[in-house]
């Protein structure tokens, strides 16, 4: 499948990089590894005049440490430098294992953590050839109004696989989005919006540049289901993350992913442990209210009932891991 | 009753050198570093891009094609439609046909009627309706957008079951109720066995629909840009096959067809036909005088490919209290897809197979394909044998657990031995299943774990057979091979069999090595291009090693009779009193006195009398049909099921392979890692998901198959019955072992879940976690029972 006629540019600084965005961001794709966005434009699932290659960008390939045992992350970074950093692995274990948790080894050699963070979503009936597609309906994402997963929808439903982002929202990380001349943080928790064609903040001459990690002490964990190990989407994560040792947790959170548009922040599994600790009945209690968090699933990629449970087999799995760490 | 006929060597002191030795493949270097040249790499002068435009609706009436747009679009050579295949069709096999007659005294519905484009209705997603050939990719692509089809939707028919219903829409109008064929085979006397047997037990088991996943992606190239000259490069299982398919089709005469398969990245069975998309490059390039290629990209791949289908098996087992077991009886309802093809065929042979290894009283194997409008299906790796084996061993295993016998016993005390003739009246001349069964037995630990396992810790264990060649899709089963000798002594072989990974190439220059008496490292291949290569019907039904390799060894005799003449006048003897081992030709009588082979070629090549040496040689199975060799197979698998999220984990699988000799240890512990992970995929892993005949997964991504991190450790046992027919005693181990890993590991599944029958592959973690309540509801019953 050959690419579609593209100009392709490449800018060497942030500041060409936001100029770009605000002359032609409506018309361009950033592209920093590349590893989604080329197979998906070979794919027509997108078409730009632009592809705007990031990857020569100095200022957002840096890790620096911050005054308050922080971190501050380029959103350039490419994962496999995140994977192998001293740093990220001591103070922040579940980011570490995310980041290795995505794709391959040869994948995370070119792939960027803020690649990851905007991953577009993903869907059995969109993410094939242009050819392919002839044989559906239009749907959202290819300029119809409908939903091929659900159908009586109004929304798309299309899938957020990114690993990444489940540890940093536990985690409490904010993400910098800068456009000519301005920028602004958001929590990367309200960075994402339950709609699959529309699944982030993020404007069209923004970009994420920078991703801050406040000091955290607490016991954290990534766990990935996957249908083998490696070179594969998730068919559910999750970040967990409780303060206190043992069975003991004054603050608890729990964040699924890849079994809906966006990630899911369980509120009320994570106050029940928070509540009566890390034991047995209430991780049994706290399993019984995750099905009511989850809204409307859909069976893209994985049955919706293997991902209701699955979402509960990783609550248990991930509570039961905190309380051992 | 075939003739008696004494082994090529002993069986244990057979005087080998380069048989049995570890030689890495002789075209390794070139593939992993990417020197190899594929299809796909080449490149010719004036060469055009073809693409395909294929129906994007299961059923429907072609109302209007309209392809003056794409004609008028500049760079555009050629577009072709239904109009210039007329009277066209793309039967592949009509030959296997006549050899299931003459085999079976059945007919064995093959001929498709399939045209190379759809006429006026399409019955499938992804049929051709036209094709173009462009200048460059791009402008391909484009033509094909600009060509209008305008479909009337017809009601389509998606699943066997309900294709066979009253009032389902009709598929082909010529097969009234979708049944494309429906035969019973029986041999033996399975009603009586049936009869009288203490007990019967019975199953269903589900086989889901798969694609190959060729390394190496649909592609062919074709030169016919003269009109008495068709020259095509494309991966092929056959090349024999497909000059006869084409030929005809375009009034040329069996050599005029060139085919030249340079490397062939992977075939799985799946690659033994002619398919529209080979028609379809040779009308472009007639129509524009130039070469074109026609490839498919990303998911077209998985149109195109032909695999298995749906496969439904019922399975009954008749047997004794004392573990006798007296018959089968399976049917199969088969999905043929639109185009039933020969699918029927591939029943009769997992009908058959099932049964080698047992001394049975009868086997019955009911077959129906039934069409409907999903993709035609074909073959995929071990063909309908992995499941119809799946089926079978899983109940086996059930039948031991009721008489409280141990599985092992079970097997061994029906396992059929040397000198056994079987009930479709095949003879093993060798014969080493027992030997495997003990084999896997002692080495896996068996008596130590089945039934002692953790719970979802399960073990499991199944047997095989597998013909090593079978005579009778022409009237000869042929292959031939030429030995050329270069003054310098290097040897060249020249080979019609097709290298499609399996290391055949390397396998032909080791028997050549080993008649010579040289290093394997000093034979190289001419193959792949029926301009140059003698006769090869090519590498299937396992006929590689037994048939070609037959046909190198004789070769490689004829080419030392020759040498041998020099070298017994140098060496003042007869040429019945030399030996040609390590590179040297010595007298046997007085081994001290010998030249080096390097003389001996030199001294032939550059004789007064300018000789030249080129050892022909063929080999035929001496039967009138069927097959002289069988491979014998037993496996253990161990697995651990995580009953939370359905996930099967495979931690060894023990192989015991009676190959009848091993020629390159290297390539067989090769076949058997591959074929392990294949029937591991298959039963895992493989599974296209469709909707209303759409594939919803038709990527590397999304097509499921595992990667190394999923192999499990692998013990391999080679066990040498030394063959009669075979080149030095060797039969196969290209498809032996796959149909064996697969029944194995659903076997240790079952046996994790307390010997709950697994009623479909892939085991899927929604189907185990299934198989979980199952199993916990059969334990309750039980317990409540008691």
């Amino acid at each position: 499948m050959l690419l579609p006629d593209h100009q392709y540019v490449r800018v060497d600084s942030l500041k060409d990089c936001l100029k770009s965005l605000r002359e032609n961001g409506e018309r361009t794709h950033v592209v920093a590894g590349g590893t989604d966005v080329i197979f998906n434009m070979r794919l027509r699932l997108f078409q730009p005049d632009i592809a705007l290659s990031i990857r020569r960008i100095a200022e957002i390939k840096q890790v620096e440490e911050l005054a308050d045992g922080g971190l501050r992350i380029g959103a350039g970074c490419r994962l496999v430098d995140l994977a192998e950093n001293a740093l990220i692995n001591e103070r922040y274990p579940a980011f570490a294992d995310s980041i290795r948790a995505v794709a391959s080894s040869h994948i995370r050699n070119i792939a960027t953590l803020g690649g990851n963070i905007c991953l577009k979503t993903r869907c059995w009936y969109t993410n094939n050839s242009e050819q392919w597609r002839q044989g559906v309906k239009e749907c959202f994402k290819t300029d119809g109004d409908l939903c091929h997963v659900i159908k009586s929808s109004s929304l798309c439903h299309a899938i957020n696989n990114a690993d990444t982002p489940l540890p940093l929202i536990v985690l409490g990380a904010v993400l910098t989005l800068q456009r000519e001349g301005e920028s602004r943080d958001v929590p990367i928790a309200d960075f994402y919006q339950k709609d699959g064609m529309d699944h982030t903040v993020l404007k069209a001459d923004e970009l994420v540049t920078h991703v801050t990690l406040p000091p955290c002490a607490d016991r954290t964990v990534f766990l990935k289901i996957a249908a083998r190990k490696g070179m594969d989407f998730s068919q559910a994560a999750i970040a967990a993350r409780a303060s206190g040792t043992g069975t003991k947790a004054g603050e608890v959170s729990l964040v699924l992913g890849s079994i809906s548009m966006a990630p899911i922040v369980l509120h009320e599994p994570a106050r029940l442990i928070a509540e009566q600790g890390i034991t047995d009945a209430a991780i049994e209690q706290a399993e019984e209210k995750v099905r009511a968090e989850l809204g409307e699933l859909t069976s893209l990629y994985a049955r919706a009932g293997y991902k209701a449970h699955l979402a509960k087999v990783l609550v248990r799995r991930a509570l039961k891991a905190l309380r051992e760490m | 009753m075939p003739p008696e006929i004494k082994p090529q060597v002993p069986k244990d002191n057979p005087g080998l050198t380069v048989v049995g030795q570890r030689q890495p493949r002789l075209d390794g270097a070139d593939k992993v570093s990417g020197r190899s040249v594929f299809t796909d790499d080449v490149v010719l002068p004036g060469m055009l891009y073809g693409k395909i435009l294929r129906s994007t609706h299961a059923h429907a009436r072609i109302k209007r094609l309209d392809t003056s747009k794409a004609e008028a679009l500049p760079g555009v050579k050629a577009v072709v439609t239904a109009a210039h295949a007329t009277g066209m069709s793309a039967n592949s096999t009509d030959s296997v046909a006549k050899a299931s007659k003459r085999r079976t005294g059945k007919t064995i519905k093959l001929k498709t009627g399939e045209t190379i484009f759809a006429d006026d209705v399409v019955t499938y997603i992804g049929e051709e309706i036209a094709a173009v050939a462009a200048l460059d990719e791009a402008t391909a692509t484009k033509a094909l957008e600009l060509i209008e089809v305008e479909y009337e939707p017809l009601p389509a028919i998606m699943d066997s079951r309900r294709a066979v219903r009253a009032g389902a829409p009709q598929v082909n109008e010529e097969f009234p109720g979708n049944v494309w064929s429906q035969d019973i085979d029986n041999y033996g006397d399975p009603d009586t066995a049936f009869d009288e047997a203490d007990f019967i037990m019975e199953s269903k088991f589900e086989a889901g629909v798969t694609h190959n996943l060729y390394a190496e992606f649909h592609v062919a190239l074709v030169d016919f840009s003269r009109p008495d000259k068709l020259k095509i490069w494309t991966p092929t299982q056959t090349s024999y096959l497909m000059q006869h398919s084409l030929a005809p089709a375009f009034g040329l005469s069996v050599n005029q067809v060139q085919i030249i398969h340079l490397n062939t990245g992977g075939a799985f069975s799946g690659r033994g036909a002619v398919r529209p998309h080979h028609y379809v490059a040779v009308l472009l390039s007639r129509e524009t005088r130039r070469p074109v290629k026609v490839f498919s990209a990303g998911d077209e791949e998985f149109l195109i490919g032909r695999a298995l289908g749906k496969n439904r098996y019922k399975t009954r087992v008749a047997a004794d209290k004392d573990g006798t077991l007296r018959a089968f009886d399976m049917t199969c309802e088969m999905d043929g897809g639109a185009v039933g093809n020969e699918v029927g065929y591939f029943g009769w042979m997992a009908g058959l197979s099932n049964a080698w290894m047992f001394d049975l009283q009868g086997n019955r194997f009911q077959r129906k394909v039934i069409l409907t409008n999903q993709r035609p299906n074909f073959l995929g790796h071990g063909g309908m044998m992995v499941s119809s084996n799946c089926a079978v061993q899983q109940l086996l295993a059930k039948v031991a657990r009721s008489l409280d016998m141990d599985p092992m016993d079970l097997l061994l005390k029906n396992a059929v031995e040397q000198g056994h003739t079987g009930l479709s009246g095949e003879v093993f001349a060798s014969c080493g299943l027992k030997e495997c069964i003990e084999t896997v037995r002692r080495e896996s630990g068996w008596d130590d774990k089945y039934d002692k396992l953790p719970p979802y810790h399960g073990i499991g264990v199944a047997v095989g057979a597998m013909a090593a060649g079978a005579k009778g899709a022409f009237k000869h089963d042929t292959s031939a091979a030429m030995v050329r000798v270069g003054e310098d002594g290097l040897i060249t072989v020249y080979t019609g069999i097709p290298d499609m990974g399996q290391g055949t190439h390397t396998t032909m220059a080791m028997i050549a090595a080993e008649v010579l008496g040289i290093d394997a490292n000093d034979v190289q291949l001419v193959a792949g291009d029926t301009d140059l290569t003698p006769i090869d019907i090519g590498a299937f039904a396992q006929r590689g090693t037994i048939t070609t390799g037959n046909a190198a060894r004789n070769a490689a005799i004829d080419a030392r009779d020759q040498l041998a003449v020099y070298a017994a006048e140098k060496l003042e003897t007869s040429v019945d009193n030399l030996r040609f081992a390590h590179g040297q030709v010595s007298r046997v009588d007085d081994p001290q006195q010998s030249l080096p082979f390097k003389e001996v070629t030199w001294g032939t090549l550059n004789s007064m009398e300018g000789r030249f040496v080129m050892g022909r040689g063929f080999y035929n199975s001496p039967l009138p049909y069927g097959t002289t060799s069988w491979s014998f197979d037993a496996q253990v698998a161990e697995v651990i099921v995580d009953p939370e999220t359905g996930q099967i984990d495979v931690l060894k699988v023990t192989v015991a392979h009676d190959l009848g000799r091993t020629i390159n240890p290297l390539a067989v512990e090769g076949q058997i890692d591959g074929q392990v992970f294949s029937a591991m995929s298959q039963v895992i892993y493989e599974e296209l998901v469709t909707d209303d005949g759409l594939f919803l997964n038709p990527s590397r991504l999304e097509y499921k198959m595992p990667r190394t991190y999923e192999m499990p450790e692998i013990a391999h046992f080679m066990i040498e019955s030394n063959d009669p027919y075979g080149p030095f005693g060797a039969k196969e181990v290209g498809e032996g072992p796959v149909v064996v890993a697969g029944a194995a590991i659903i076997a240790a599944v079952s046996n994790a879940l307390g010997g709950t029958l697994m009623p479909e592959m892939p085991m899927t973690p929604m189907r185990v976690l299934k198989a979980i309540r199952a199993s916990e509801l059969e334990k309750s019953q039980s317990q409540s029972a008691a």
